[in-house]
């Protein structure tokens, strides 16, 4: 004690400067003890949970999996689903455990397709956890939001689409996303409809995101895409013109041929791409004309497309940009005329190589 | 006497597992359930079973590394059904060049798996 004492007071002989690092140090020691108390509690506290949540999990999926083969061959519930259905709306007003238990749905729903997975969607509603998911999309936070409407779309909520349909212009870019999938998951081509009113640009992974939930649908409905050609947001000009291209939209023949004049370049070469795999070489007049005043990227794009449209009247056209600065464009141009089986090919050899080098 | 047909089952979801394991139980087969490759080829090779279902993406050993094991290390020819999820049809591929017999995609139904089982094992 004593020495303490004289600690403390040989401090107050130190400079202030002194004093005050070792007073900081004192309260971040304190800090560091207090903190590393509370941290060991909150593992324990977690590692509990964990343990629970293990054990929860394993009763739910036993339940789960009794219930979808206890049912008969009628609509109506058994008696043993009964039971299993009274005893999971207990559990479901406890917040920790109903986690759990749509965790335990989902984890089955998204691995499992036809009756049994029809089942899921039926028990998802009469436990009463649409209710749950259904407030999720009034909350503040965008994630609950988010956590929502992945919920309704996983279980194949098709009624509540108009509430889902209000984030359409949510400020976060997750909740914006979620809308999306759920539209398109549960209606296919006439979920698209949201892209009429879509303020905010889609971007690149959304619209791969939405192709490809749009093949595995299968639908054959294809919808119109001319009026998305039209729109004012380019993000969604790119993605029509992606729908074209995978749905082989001839009939927007007019409205792709317009778009070569769109004021975005990234629309332009995107038009360029699709009329090309359209096989809508009416295109190339038109390119061939202005191919002078068209960026780089947008005559790189025009040359690929001709390297599988070529004719030999393309030649002299050819010749003339045989020596453009860009030697990516002198290389198809190049490839071009090699394919057209032009003759006096061979004859410019030594010519060819110094295009191609310089 | 017809003994009971073993089927090895490695898949990482327990409640996929819990359920095929009732389903095909009730048909009359004995399953063994693996929850990553490791565990599928120590049941492999203990066990020998007449059928193999087994997930592609697996912890520790995959899918394929089931496949290649059971075909070339153990030299078996004992038929396989590899689960897939969309988007890994290129894997799919690689699976029949090591050796797969069938595929299903997720999400599928079980219903149908039985039916394929059950061909399989005629």
């Amino acid at each position: 004690m004593n020495d303490n004492l004289h600690i403390f007071e040989s401090l107050k002989h130190y400079p202030l400067t002194i004093q005050f690092v070792w007073a900081l140090s004192c309260l971040f020691f304190i800090f560091i003890i207090l903190l590393t108390i509370y941290l060991k509690y909150l593992r324990s506290h977690l590692r509990v949970n964990e343990k629970k949540e293990a054990k929860y999990q394993e009763v739910y999926e036993s339940h789960l999996v009794t219930y979808l083969y206890a049912g008969n061959d009628n609509e109506v519930f058994s008696s043993e689903q009964q039971v299993i259905i009274n005893e999971l709306k207990k559990d479901v007003a406890d917040p920790f455990k109903r986690k759990i238990i749509i965790s335990t749905l989902l984890k089955l729903r998204s691995e499992i397709s036809g009756e049994i997975g029809e089942s899921i969607d039926k028990l998802y509603i009469k436990l009463g956890l649409l209710r749950y998911s259904l407030a999720k999309l009034r909350n503040k936070k965008w994630d609950v939001i988010a956590t929502g409407i992945r919920e309704l779309t996983q279980f194949k909520i098709k009624a509540v689409h108009k509430m889902v349909l209000n984030n359409i212009n949510h400020p976060k870019r997750e909740v914006r996303k979620e809308m999306q999938l759920y539209l398109v998951h549960l209606y296919g081509f006439n979920g698209l409809e949201f892209l009429n009113v879509l303020e905010t640009p889609l971007s690149e992974w959304d619209q791969i995101q939405l192709l490809e939930i749009l093949q595995l649908n299968n639908d054959t409905q294809v919808a119109d895409i001319k009026p998305w050609l039209n729109s004012s947001n380019d993000s969604i000009v790119i993605f029509a013109l992606k729908l074209a291209k995978v749905y082989n939209q001839f009939e927007a023949k007019e409205e792709l041929i317009t778009l070569l004049n769109h004021n975005s370049e990234d629309v332009r070469i995107n038009v360029i791409s699709a009329l090309s795999h359209l096989h809508l070489f009416e295109a190339t007049t038109i390119l061939k004309n202005n191919f002078s005043e068209r960026s780089e990227e947008e005559q790189i794009a025009f040359l690929k497309m001709m390297e599988n449209v070529y004719e030999a009247s393309d030649k002299p056209f050819l010749l003339e940009h045989v020596h453009h600065k860009n030697s990516e464009i002198r290389l198809s141009i190049m490839e071009i005329l090699k394919n057209i089986n032009f003759e006096e090919y061979t004859l410019y050899d030594d010519d060819i190589k110094k295009i191609l080098t310089a | 006497m017809s003994t009971i047909k073993k089927i090895v089952l490695a898949e990482d979801n327990s409640v996929l597992s819990l359920l095929l394991k009732f389903r095909l139980e009730k048909e009359g087969y004995k399953l063994l359930i693996a929850v990553n490759g490791k565990q599928a080829i120590e049941l492999i090779e203990e066990y020998n079973p007449e059928l193999i279902l087994t997930d592609i993406m697996m912890p520790f050993v995959s899918g394929l590394e089931v496949i290649s094991h059971v075909r070339n290390k153990l030299n078996l020819q004992t038929p396989i059904i590899v689960f897939s999820s969309a988007g890994q049809e290129e894997i799919v591929i690689k699976a029949f060049d090591l050796g797969a017999t069938d595929f299903m995609s997720k999400p599928f139904s079980p219903h149908e798996l039985v039916i394929r089982i059950k061909r399989l094992l005629l």
